[in-house]
């Protein structure tokens, strides 16, 4: 028994130690919500990629920081970010001012803006030509800030999904007129698509997505804003645009 | 976080209030959909038991109930028992429901009416099909077990007063059967108004679904998800106390 204890007490002192010696440069953990082809999914071999992954590992690489990218349902990304569960999220978070007031955002690493999402024989033009329609937006997104402000937080309309591929089902499926979000996954679901087409309201502000920080880690988020320079400058960012997108960044 | 945690204080009304037509609308919802639920799900879940108990003596009927009764009806129960009802929800939602209900291309029906039906009423369909599938499943070992429960010989007292299989069925051993089934059937209707949940995935707007359009604009989750449990609860408590009255009125009757 005693013996136990001793091998306990043992196990806790070293493992107080090696905590202690990590938060030198301990790993950083990083939420991506896997089910936002092209910016983060899941590949066959079950590991998470795309633009949104390779721009946080070029950011890491050059800044010397160990990260782990763990797949985080967006629904709950920010409760994890305010829990302490990630240090940081690139999950394709549009940077807005609402956001601004709970976290601390990078300079935009994407130019993003909302894209609309209809069936080929849908005669809707623009935003206000969806009142009265039903509109498919995930939880939560920014698609889902745009269709509460403009019909209505509890708008029996606006029909709420987990993720992109669920409101492009939706849309395929014909439960609802149309589906909206950020240009580049819907872009890369509707060319997958041909019975739908998109638009492009000219309403819509430029956006961008930025990296998320707790409200107030500045030293990561300083980190993080140098490294994204940094790559910016080296041409791996460009390099990275283009294995994704394939285009050039400025083209538009 | 840094505020102390005090409920009154740091729970946010607010955003329950700004959400709570959401919130009502979701309530309805849950509740219509679990009355409806156990309703079909009770009915076809009869009709399995039956189906699975089906024994006829003379062929070439042995045969028939056999291949086109009993075995179906076992592989029925056996996977909708054996797959997670979440995986049955998205089945029928976004598989299943297209090929019968299309705008352009379903089987069963297409063109304006699809698209009507689909847009008011799509979601809720897929999860009344997909909840009363699942329940009958688990309702009709309920009503085999309870069936079974009753002894051979109410059967052959009943066939020797002249009643024909399906009038024993119908006054002598059912009634008898449906006491011992209650609290097994409760409990079904219980987790029924609990599962009803998962359908917030395809997008129905019920409690569930409206906790987390809060929680996902707000990011808070001690609101909302302990509001909407609250709702449960009390809901699971009326339909107990419901059940409750009922079994006592079934012992009376027995009594007296």
């Amino acid at each position: 028994m005693n013996s136990i204890r001793r091998a306990l007490a043992l196990g806790l002192a070293a493992a107080t130690l090696a905590f202690g010696a990590q938060a030198q440069n301990r790993e950083l953990t990083v939420a991506s919500s896997a089910t936002y082809a092209p910016f983060a999914f899941e590949n066959k071999d079950k590991q998470i990629v795309g633009f949104d992954i390779d721009i946080i590992n070029a950011i890491a690489k050059q800044q010397g920081l160990k990260i782990k990218v763990v797949n985080t349902p967006f629904t709950g990304i920010f409760g994890a970010l305010n829990n302490g569960d990630v240090d940081l999220v690139i999950s394709g978070v549009t940077i807005n001012e609402k956001r601004k007031q709970s976290y601390d955002f990078t300079p935009p690493y994407f130019a993003a803006r909302q894209l609309i999402a209809l069936p080929k024989s849908s005669t809707v033009a623009s935003l206000k030509d969806l009142a009265g329609k039903k509109i498919a937006v995930v939880s939560a997104s920014t698609a889902d800030d745009i269709a509460s402000r403009e019909f209505g937080k509890t708008s029996p309309n606006i029909r709420r999904f987990e993720s992109t591929p669920l409101i492009i089902s939706e849309l395929a499926g014909g439960g609802v007129d149309a589906a909206m979000g950020d240009n580049g996954v819907i872009a890369y679901r509707v060319a997958q698509n041909p019975e739908l087409k998109t638009i492009d309201d000219k309403s819509f502000p430029e956006e961008g997505f930025g990296i998320v920080v707790k409200k107030g880690d500045k030293a990561l988020l300083d980190k993080l804003t140098a490294g994204l320079d940094a790559v910016r400058a080296d041409g791996s960012y460009a390099a990275i645009y283009k294995k994704w997108f394939n285009k050039d960044p400025n083209a538009r | 976080m840094e505020q102390p945690i005090l409920l009154f204080g740091w729970f946010r009304w607010d955003i329950l209030v700004e959400y709570k037509d959401l919130f009502w609308q979701g309530a309805w919802m849950t509740l219509r959909m679990t009355v409806v639920c156990v309703l079909l799900g009770s009915s076809w879940g009869l009709c399995l038991a039956l189906a699975r108990l089906a024994q006829p003596r003379h062929a070439p009927w042995t045969w028939v109930a056999r291949f086109f009764l009993r075995w179906p009806a076992t592989v029925y129960v056996s996977f909708f028992r054996g797959t997670p009802l979440f995986v049955q929800i998205l089945l029928i939602h976004f598989a299943v429901m297209p090929v019968f209900i299309h705008p352009s291309s379903g089987l069963l029906i297409s063109g304006d009416l699809a698209r009507e039906l689909k847009q008011e009423h799509g979601a809720l369909i897929s999860g009344v099909v997909a909840l009363t599938l699942n329940s009958a499943a688990y309702i009709s070992e309920v009503f085999r077990a309870g069936i079974q429960s009753i002894s051979r010989g109410q059967f052959d007292a009943g066939r020797s007063i002249g009643f024909t299989p399906a009038q024993v069925m119908r006054y002598v051993v059912l009634p008898q059967a449906f006491r011992r089934m209650l609290p097994p059937l409760g409990n079904n209707a219980i987790a029924l108004l609990k599962d009803t949940s998962l359908v917030s995935a395809i997008g129905l707007a019920e409690l569930a679904y409206a906790a987390r359009t809060v929680a996902g604009a707000y990011a808070r989750y001690w609101e909302p998800y302990l509001a909407i449990s609250v709702v449960y609860w009390v809901m699971t408590l009326v339909l107990t106390t419901m059940l409750r009255r009922l079994e006592h009125r079934l012992a009376r009757s027995d009594r007296g």
